[in-house]
Order: structure tokens, then sequence, then C-alpha cells
């Protein structure tokens, strides 16, 4: 089973002379140990496909799989509680609470979710990230790379089957987004989750199982590592 | 109330001045409870030491002791078994060669009824034209032994004896003989059937069973302590103060939670992303205005415990603890009422735009 399957999904907004197509017509699954980037400029619809992809929103018409559940079919709670438990955001936007030390933002989670990483696992995955010293400090006082390594522990944190990452190494110098990527094909791997980044870095694409482009709301396969390994 | 407590300790001083605000509003609460309880004090404390159940007036003085006139047999034919004869004059009594002046409510009893005040300095009266007075005339300058000279009446007064809590209608009482009283209203005295006296107090819970001539009226004590004069406005307008402060409390709270709601949608925005929902948020931000509530009441109320203590007796407050811990209580529950204006706020926060979709 696909741990992401996008069927006939297309998002369109507006309607008549204004109506603008954000994804085309779309066919996409995801399947477990997946690394799969997304390349495409801005404004080009990666934004909606990865937002239809994590269940934030819904497509005009087709359907969205996750883990077999069908998210298009839900209402919004238990959409939220489908994102709660199976997808880890890293968002480009830093998605840390202000006033919660890093430590506390891990906390938070565990507040609103069972089944996390336990404390072993917590500290090899910030030693991992380079981030076992800032638990006590503020987003305030982290650096634009300190907080993104600080986002993608709190994604991976929660053990999601399903990672979706806007941008992931925008504020990483190469040797850390490198081991940053790394890190997501390791953890992609051995814990069989799928992940999907959403770049334009094309020397990250070597790590990745399949290369998708997007072009105007219209995604295409080009190159997919999978079937050219022997 | 995690998200709560970690963002007021980030935001130290921001908090502190929603507190601040809180703060005085208690105390404004608390005081004003305080004058409302001072002032109903003044006027009833003398007819709740009577432990009364009800007053028997003339139908045509419309409850008021000082406009009813009845004569001592018609007060006798009453047929209730704990009744006590009450005639009143207000006055103004003057201690002689001073020129300190006081209203009183010059007030006649029999010492045997159950009236008679207990005494906690010097004497009961011993007979005609001596007084006990209520012991907040010490705070004037007045003093056992001391001469009074009654407005409109050449009577002269002894202070013999004075007693706590009575103050009636505002004015200190003088209790002395109905005879006195007499004295002073009508220029003599008439203890025979034909006396005049004001009114039959009783003590009876089972009061309404009493049959009175239809030119009389039973009221139960506590219509005629609300019709005092000024009584009932004052304290209407006293509560009216009070709730209203209730409703600006909810408001104020509700529109400075509101801001800090607006402020951290975005931050809302991706929380939801993440799939926390919108209840752990709302109970969040009411955790948090319960929180700001809860300091806000206690140190209102230490602030108003410390004022208690320094208050000059002329100021007529009276604080009621259970009064302050129920206001209190009200206080914390229409504060997190007004928390309430930012739920639809955080409901309606769409997730894909907080993220920039």
């Amino acid at each position: 089973m696909s741990i992401l399957n996008i069927q006939n999904a297309s998002k369109t907004y507006g309607s008549g002379h204004t109506q603008v197509t954000a994804l085309k017509t779309t066919q996409f699954s995801a399947e477990k140990g997946e690394l799969i980037a997304v390349i495409g400029p801005s404004g080009s619809g990666k934004s909606t496909f990865l937002t239809i992809a994590g269940g934030l929103q819904n497509p005009t018409n087709g359907s969205v799989l996750i883990n077999g559940q069908e998210v298009t079919k839900l209402g919004e709670r238990k959409r939220s509680m489908i994102r709660l438990k199976e997808v880890g955001f890293i968002l480009q936007a830093s998605n840390l609470v202000p006033y919660l030390s890093v430590d506390n933002q891990f906390r938070l989670l565990d507040k609103v979710k069972k089944g996390n990483m336990n404390q072993q696992e917590k500290a090899q995955l910030l030693k991992q990230l380079g981030i076992e010293n800032l638990t006590k400090k503020y987003p305030a006082d982290l650096s634009g790379g300190e907080k993104q390594r600080v986002a993608i522990a709190k994604a991976l944190y929660t053990n999601p089957s399903l990672i979706l990452a806007d941008e992931p190494t925008a504020s990483l110098d190469s040797n850390r987004a490198f081991e940053v990527i790394k890190m997501l094909a390791q953890e992609t791997k051995e814990k069989n989750k799928a992940t999907i980044m959403v770049t334009h870095d094309n020397r990250l694409t070597k790590y990745c199982d399949k290369v998708y482009t997007i072009v105007d709301g219209g995604l295409s396969l080009v190159s997919d590592n999978l079937q050219i390994r022997p | 109330m995690f998200l709560a407590w970690n963002e007021m300790k980030s935001a130290k001083l921001r908090f502190l001045l929603i507190i601040g605000v809180l703060t005085l509003m208690t105390y404004l609460v608390f005081l004003l409870s305080g004058l409302a309880n001072g002032l109903a004090e003044m006027n009833r404390e003398a007819v709740d030491q009577w432990k009364a159940d009800a007053i028997v007036l003339t139908d045509e003085s419309d409850m008021n002791l000082s406009q009813s006139s009845m004569t001592l047999h018609e007060a006798q034919r009453i047929s209730a078994e704990h009744k006590a004869e009450i005639a009143q004059i207000l006055a103004v009594a003057r201690k002689s060669g001073t020129k300190i002046k006081e209203s009183v409510a010059i007030t006649g009893i029999h010492k045997d009824q159950f009236l008679m005040p207990n005494v906690s300095e010097g004497r009961s009266f011993r007979g005609d034209h001596e007084v006990i007075a209520d012991d907040s005339l010490k705070a004037d300058g007045l003093k056992l032994g001391d001469r009074l000279t009654i407005s409109s009446s050449e009577q002269k007064l002894v202070i013999v004896g004075f007693t706590k809590k009575a103050k009636f209608n505002a004015a200190p009482v003088l209790y002395t003989t109905i005879a006195t009283v007499q004295k002073i209203k009508y220029g003599k005295t008439d203890t025979s059937d034909k006396g005049i006296i004001n009114g039959v107090v009783i003590r009876d819970p089972y009061f309404t069973k009493i049959k009175v001539p239809s030119s009389f009226k039973l009221t139960p004590i506590e219509p005629f302590i609300e019709h005092m004069p000024g009584y009932t406005p004052q304290k209407i307008s006293l509560d009216f103060m009070i709730y209203f402060l209730f409703v600006i409390v909810s408001v104020t709270i509700g529109i400075f939670l509101y801001v800090l709601t607006i402020q951290k949608v975005s931050i809302f925005g991706v929380m939801k992303a993440q799939g926390i929902s919108s209840l752990f948020l709302i109970r969040s931000v009411i955790a948090q205005t319960f929180l700001l509530a809860l300091f806000g009441v206690c140190a209102g109320f230490i602030l108003t415990a410390v004022t208690g203590a320094f208050l000059p007796s002329a100021v007529p407050i009276q604080l009621d603890i259970p009064a302050l811990i129920g206001y209190g209580a009200i206080f914390i529950f229409v504060a997190a009422l007004g928390s309430l204006f930012s739920v639809q706020t955080i409901v309606k926060i769409d997730p894909v735009q907080a993220i920039g979709g």
C-alpha cells in the first residue's frame, strides 16, 4: 500500500473567466522508503501540491489517500487528526512556536500526541542534527540554520509515515544541507517512511529516489533512480 | 495550560500589564462591594440587632417608623407573644456647651422587652432622660456623662451607656424610655392607654398568622429595611456599578486576548497545519485568561485587605470576606467569558494560508 496516493486530483481557484488552475489533473504516489524531490520555480503550484498531499486542503476534483485513509472525504477535525498522526511538516517559514524553548517545542507535541520518539531516540536525533546543546534556547536566539534543524527534528519527532518538506535546506550551508538530506534519506529508508521535499536545489536530487518537476501546475516525472539502479 | 503558562513566562511585561489592569478592576469591585455593604450596614445595623421578624405600623405611614403613630392601647391589643413597643423621633442632639452636633434617632423602648440593647460600656438607663448611645458617637467626641440638648425641645438627655452597632437609617440611635420620647415629641409624657407610640416590633417566625386591625399593617422586617429612605436607591446604584464593572472586565480582557490572538494567527496556523486541534488552542487561550484573572483577583484581594487595615472608621467600607470571594469567583468567570471572543478567530484560521500555500 502506498503511503501517499493522489488520484486524478486537480485544484482550481475561482470560476468562469477568472478561473485559475493551480494544479492540473495529477496522478502521484509515494511508497514506503521513497525520498522524492519535486522541483519547480516559485508560483508553479509546488505549495498547492504540498498542501493537498498533506491533507491541509482538498483538491477540487479527485482524491487523496494517506496510508489508505481517504482524507478528501473527511471533515477538518478528522483531517487534522490524520495530519497529527501521519504527516510531519517541515515548513519554509519556521514552524516553531516563538514562546517555547526548543525542549518545550517537543513537550508540546507530547501533549497533543502519543507515540512520539522516546528520550533515547530524541537525544540521538538532536545529536545527528547538531542541536543537542540548544534545548534551553528560544527560537529568537537561534540562527536561521539552527531553527531549520529544530523544525526538522520536530517533524521527525512524531514518527510520521509521510514527511512533507518545503525547501528543507533553504537556510543551511552546503555541508549541513547534504547532511540533513542524508539524514532524511536514512530516516526514510530505515523507518519505511515516504518523504517528499519541494526544492529548487538540483544538487540534492542525487539522494532522491524519484525526481519530479512541476511547471504551471503540471507534475511530471523526470528521473527514477530506483529503476536506474541495479 | 502548558502553552498559556509558557507564553506568559516568555512575555512577562505584556502579561504583567494585563494583570495590573485586572488587579485595579478587582480592587475597585472589592471596594465598591465593601462600600455597598458598609452603607447598607449603616442603615440597618440597629434593626439587625433587634433580631426581629416583623413590625406593625399604621397603614398610613407607608412603612416609615417615625410617621406611624398608635396608642399604647392599640399596641397592647396586637396578639403576638414576643412583641416590643417602640417610639422614635429623629432629632439633632448637641453636646451641651459645645458645638458638637449630631443627627440621632431617639428611640423609646421598654427595658424588659427584647429591643433592649446590650450595654457595652457604662450602664443601662434607669429612668427618664437617660440614654444608651450608639458607640459611633464616641468618635465624634461624646463620652459617658455628657449632657445633650435636643433640637426643638427643652429636654436635656444624659449619656449613661454605650452600645455597639446601633445605627438606624444612618443615624446613631439613643435608646431611652418611651416616656422620654413622648416628652420630646409632645412636650409631656403619657403612659396611659391613650399614650402615643410609633409601632410594635414582633419576634416570631410565624408572624403571618398574627391578625392586626385594618388600619395597621404587618410588615416583614426585610421590606421594612428596604423601605428606609435612600436604602434601596443606594443599594441599587452600587450594585449596578458592580455589575457594570463585571461587563467592563469581560470586554476588556476580551479585547486584550483578541489582540493577542490576532498577533498569533500565523503561529496558530502552523500549529493547526501540524494537526494540533482548534480545541487545544482554544483551551489554552481560556486557560491563559483564567490564570490572568486569578493573579489579578489575588493581587486585588491583597490590595483590598491592606486598604481595609488602614481605613479610617469614618469611611463606611465594610469588607465581607465571603462576599469578596464570591465576587472574585464571578470576576474570574466573566473574564473567561471575555476570552470567548477569540474562539471564532481561532476556529477560522486557515492553516493553508498560515504556511503560505
